[in-house]
């Protein structure tokens, strides 16, 4: 536990000493929501503002996805530059680790998309209490996912390169499939089944539940698939770290 | 030192795919003891070292560190040992003071007494001034004293270095070696690896390791005496010409960098004789005492500096 929140302390530290990276992750999600979903709402059938309130959860979901892996892709960076070692050489175990680096990484995503929140009232969206901790609480259920989905593929790495690659070939195209952008309905039936194995479909859809009260998938399916998604990756992460000990 | 042991090898071996790092190697470490892994490039010191620190496993064999089994016991290890990596190890985002916390975190502090013994350390390794400092800025003398302090933040038992003062000013370099001193004073044990005579020279006992075996092991002073009496070295018009002629006349010359290698018993008295007669004219004579470097060259018939693997930058008055 002392190992985990180890992590935890030097991960929220290096991130207060790297503010510019939590203010450059704010540029893609606000230029998603107001370039994209003011463009393209003038032409929608939903109209801008409508258009505006259906991307606003896509966005939380694209900036919390972002973040998330990034945060993790930043172990390539330690294990590249040395630092990992010290680490690893400590009296923590590898389990206490990997856990350490999906709850900083969600604590890392939460930090951008709970600014993205301030942006609710510019948007005339009013949000009673409940629905509110409603739309908290699937903010922190996407992170975890999403954070551990980071840290499986990020431990895996061993050079910065990778970077890039996993952003346009794996990021985008989540996102771009999980009906962020556009209602899932309406969709051809491909690309309704691929959205049934991304996990940002789920916690974009809850999110927009949260927020407009309108679900593709019913809630339970979305919690069911976030948790089985959290358990299933979290673990394969811990199995990742321990077999590194030949790192 | 005492007779109890701080690190044991037995029978390991490393492979890797096809490469076969380490060959059988045994060795003890005592407590107490600073010792000294001194090979060339690619002769398996940094593997040794990984296994002994736990960061390796061994194909074959068992290693233990105070008695612990490095795999099975791993964090027991781990939890008594401090290394300084030839690589840097520290955040150079973070300012030093919380470099040093953090690490004390890792290893089970509390924040208040990580606190405590950050400035400790800070304190007692003259670190005090450039506590506040981001870690990228400090020099490269200041930064390796922050990765001593890092791996002393945990009061282990056994001090692991491996190449630890590479690239070092001699200053630098000076000043480093004196914590260590006073690290072994302490009642520490020191393992560290180096391909640098003059960094194992102050070692207790040195084991010399070339192609993943260890050749010898013994106090610089016992590995001197192998070779036997002095080296006397010679530089001449045409090395080639005179080392025939040396053969010819019952010598056994080694060539070197510098020039002609000759063990005697009596090198001062041979060198008059052999300057008189050697057919080419010496540009330069010297006697002295058998270096490590002797020692290796007689062993094996390559210098440190040749090394098996990669070739490093040759770094300047290392060789004597």
């Amino acid at each position: 536990m002392k190992g985990l929140l180890a992590v935890v302390i030097l991960d929220l530290k290096r991130l207060w000493v790297d503010r510019i990276r939590l203010i450059s992750s704010l540029i893609q999600p606000l230029l998603y929501l107001f370039v994209l979903g003011s463009g393209l709402g003038a032409s929608s059938t939903l109209g801008r503002t409508g258009y505006l309130h259906y991307i606003y959860p896509g966005v939380l979901a694209l900036s919390l996805l972002f973040s998330a892996v990034f945060a993790a892709m930043l172990i390539v960076f330690d294990r590249q530059v040395g630092f990992l070692k010290a680490i690893l050489v400590a009296p923590v175990s590898r389990a206490a680790i990997a856990l350490g680096k999906v709850v900083s990484g969600a604590i890392q995503a939460l930090v951008p998309a709970t600014i993205l929140l301030a942006l609710l009232p510019l948007l005339h969206l009013s949000l009673s209490v409940a629905t509110f901790f409603q739309l908290l609480a699937t903010m922190i259920l996407a992170s975890l996912t999403f954070s551990a989905l980071g840290v499986a593929t990020a431990a895996r790495f061993r050079s910065t390169t990778v970077f890039p690659i996993i952003g346009n070939a794996v990021l985008l195209p989540m996102f771009f499939l999980s009906g962020a952008l556009f209602p899932l309905q309406n969709a051809p039936m491909w690309l309704r089944w691929l959205a049934h194995a991304d996990p940002v479909a789920y916690a974009a859809d809850l999110m927009r539940g949260a927020i407009l009260d309108r679900y593709v998938y019913p809630p339970w399916l979305s919690l069911t698939m976030l948790i089985g998604f959290i358990v299933i990756l979290t673990w394969m992460a811990t199995r990742v770290f321990a077999a590194g000990e030949d790192a | 030192m005492s007779d109890l042991p701080a690190l044991e090898a037995h029978g390991l071996h490393k492979r890797y795919g096809a490469v076969h790092a380490l060959r059988g190697i045994d060795l003890t470490v005592w407590r107490g003891e600073m010792f000294a892994l001194l090979g060339p490039n690619g002769a398996g010191k940094t593997t040794l070292f990984s296994i002994l620190a736990t960061l390796t496993k061994p194909s074959e064999g068992e290693a233990r560190v105070l008695g612990h089994d490095t795999v099975r016991e791993r964090s027991l290890v781990r939890r008594n040992v401090g290394i300084v990596f030839q690589e840097p190890a520290l955040e150079g985002k973070l300012p030093v003071r919380d470099n040093l916390l953090l690490m004390g975190l890792f290893y089970g502090l509390s924040i208040r007494s990580a606190r405590a013994r950050a400035n400790d350390l800070l304190n007692t390794l003259g670190l005090g001034d450039v506590a506040a400092r981001e870690t990228s800025r400090l020099s490269g003398g200041q930064k390796r004293r922050v990765e001593l302090a890092r791996a002393l933040v945990a009061r282990p038992d056994v001090l692991f270095l491996d190449e630890a003062t590479l690239g070092l000013d001699v200053d630098a370099r000076r000043h480093f070696w004196s914590e260590i001193q006073r690290f072994v004073a302490n009642g520490g044990t020191v393992f560290l690896t180096t391909h640098y005579m003059d960094e194992a020279e102050p070692a207790d006992r040195i084991a010399l390791i070339d192609g993943g075996r260890i050749l010898t092991v013994g106090s610089p002073q016992d590995l001197k005496n192998q070779v036997g009496g002095g080296v006397l070295l010679l530089s001449t018009e045409d090395n080639a010409r005179a080392a025939d002629w040396l053969r010819e006349h019952g010598y056994v010359p080694e060539n070197s960098a510098r020039g002609l290698l000759l063990v005697e018993p009596e090198p001062a008295a041979v060198l008059p004789r052999v300057l008189a007669q050697l057919p080419v004219r010496a540009l330069c004579a010297e006697v002295h005492e058998p270096s490590l470097e002797d020692v290796f060259l007689r062993l094996t018939g390559r210098t440190l500096e040749d090394g098996t693997g990669p070739a490093e930058p040759r770094r300047m008055g290392n060789l004597q």
